[in-house]
C-alpha cells in the first residue's frame, strides 16, 4: 500500500495584527479510507504554444467516478498577466484563475473533465493526479 | 500591501518506484482575509449551504482554503459554485483540505454529509470595497 501525504501552510506576518500561521497535513487515502491512493500520473508538464480554450487537461474518462482522486495544477509562468482558467465539465464551469506562479490542490471526483484556458502563447502547465482505480 | 505565503508539499516514498516529493510555494498579494471555523448546517445545496466566498468580495484574485475537520473520512464537505447552477467544485473527505484560487465573481458555498460538520476555511485576496459580506 502506498502512503502519500499532502501538507499545506498558510502564513503571513502582516495581514493581521498577530502573525497568521496555519498548517495542516492529510494522508491521501482511497474512498474506502483504509488504504492509500496508489496510482499517479507523476508530475507532468504540458506546453501550450498558442492560446487555447477549453483544453482538456484531466480527462474523466481515464478515472473511475466517485473516488478520492486528488489533483494539483500549477501555472508555471512568472508573469502575473499570464493566467489559466480552470474549468469543470462539459459546460466549462469556471472554478478559478491561476495567475503566474499560482497553484491549486483539490479533491477530484473523476466524473467531469478538468479543462483549462490559457491566456497567452507559450505557456506551461504543471499537473499531478494521484488517484485510485 | 500585505502578503500571504502558502506552501504545499506532496510526498510519497512508494506511490512511484522513485520517491515523489513535490514542494511549491506562492506568495499571495492580499490586503484582506479571513480564517473561520464554522458549523455547516446544510446537507444539500440549492442555496442553503454555508457561504465560503461571496461573489465580488475580492478584486482580481481570491484564494480559498477549506479544511474538513471531520474525523470520519466519509463525512464529506461539498464545495459548489452557487452562481452557476450549484456546479460541484470539490468533494473534500474528512481530514482533508483543498486550496483553490477561485473566480472572484462567483459565490461558492458548502454543505456536508451530516448536519453541523465543522470546517475551517479561509479567504485571501485584495478587498473590493464596493461589496460587503452583509
Amino acid at each position: 500500500m502506498a502512503t502519500t501525504t499532502a501538507s499545506i501552510t498558510i502564513s503571513s506576518g502582516d495581514l493581521t495584527g498577530d502573525a497568521l500561521s496555519l498548517s495542516s497535513t492529510a494522508t491521501l487515502t482511497k474512498a474506502d479510507k483504509s488504504t492509500g491512493l496508489d496510482q499517479t500520473t507523476g508530475v507532468a508538464r504540458k506546453f501550450f504554444a498558442s492560446i487555447t480554450s477549453a483544453e482538456t487537461l484531466v480527462s474523466a474518462s481515464e478515472y473511475t467516478a466517485d473516488r478520492a482522486h486528488k489533483v494539483y495544477i500549477k501555472n508555471t509562468s512568472t508573469s502575473n498577466s499570464e493566467y489559466i482558467n480552470v474549468e469543470l465539465g462539459a459546460s466549462n464551469i469556471t472554478i478559478g484563475r491561476l495567475y503566474g506562479g499560482d497553484w491549486m490542490f483539490i479533491p477530484y471526483n473523476g466524473d467531469q473533465d478538468i479543462d483549462i484556458d490559457t491566456s497567452a502563447v507559450n505557456m506551461t502547465v504543471e499537473y499531478l493526479v494521484i488517484y485510485e482505480a | 500591501m500585505a502578503s500571504v505565503r502558502v506552501t504545499l508539499g506532496i510526498s510519497s516514498a512508494d506511490v512511484l518506484s522513485t520517491a515523489l516529493g513535490l514542494n511549491v510555494a506562492t506568495t499571495l498579494v492580499a490586503d484582506s482575509g479571513t480564517m473561520i471555523r464554522a458549523k455547516v448546517a446544510a446537507t444539500s445545496g440549492a442555496g442553503s449551504g454555508i457561504t465560503v466566498y461571496k461573489a465580488d468580495d475580492k478584486d482580481t484574485s481570491a484564494y480559498v482554503y477549506v479544511n474538513n475537520l471531520a474525523t470520519e473520512h466519509e463525512d464529506y464537505i461539498y464545495v459548489y459554485n452557487d452562481t452557476d447552477s450549484d456546479a460541484s467544485v470539490a468533494k473534500i473527505a474528512g481530514g482533508q483540505f483543498a486550496f483553490i484560487p477561485i473566480a472572484v465573481d462567483k459565490t461558492f458555498k458548502a454543505f456536508g454529509t451530516k448536519v453541523n460538520q465543522i470546517i475551517e476555511y479561509g479567504v485571501f485576496g485584495q478587498d473590493n470595497p464596493a461589496n460587503t459580506l452583509g
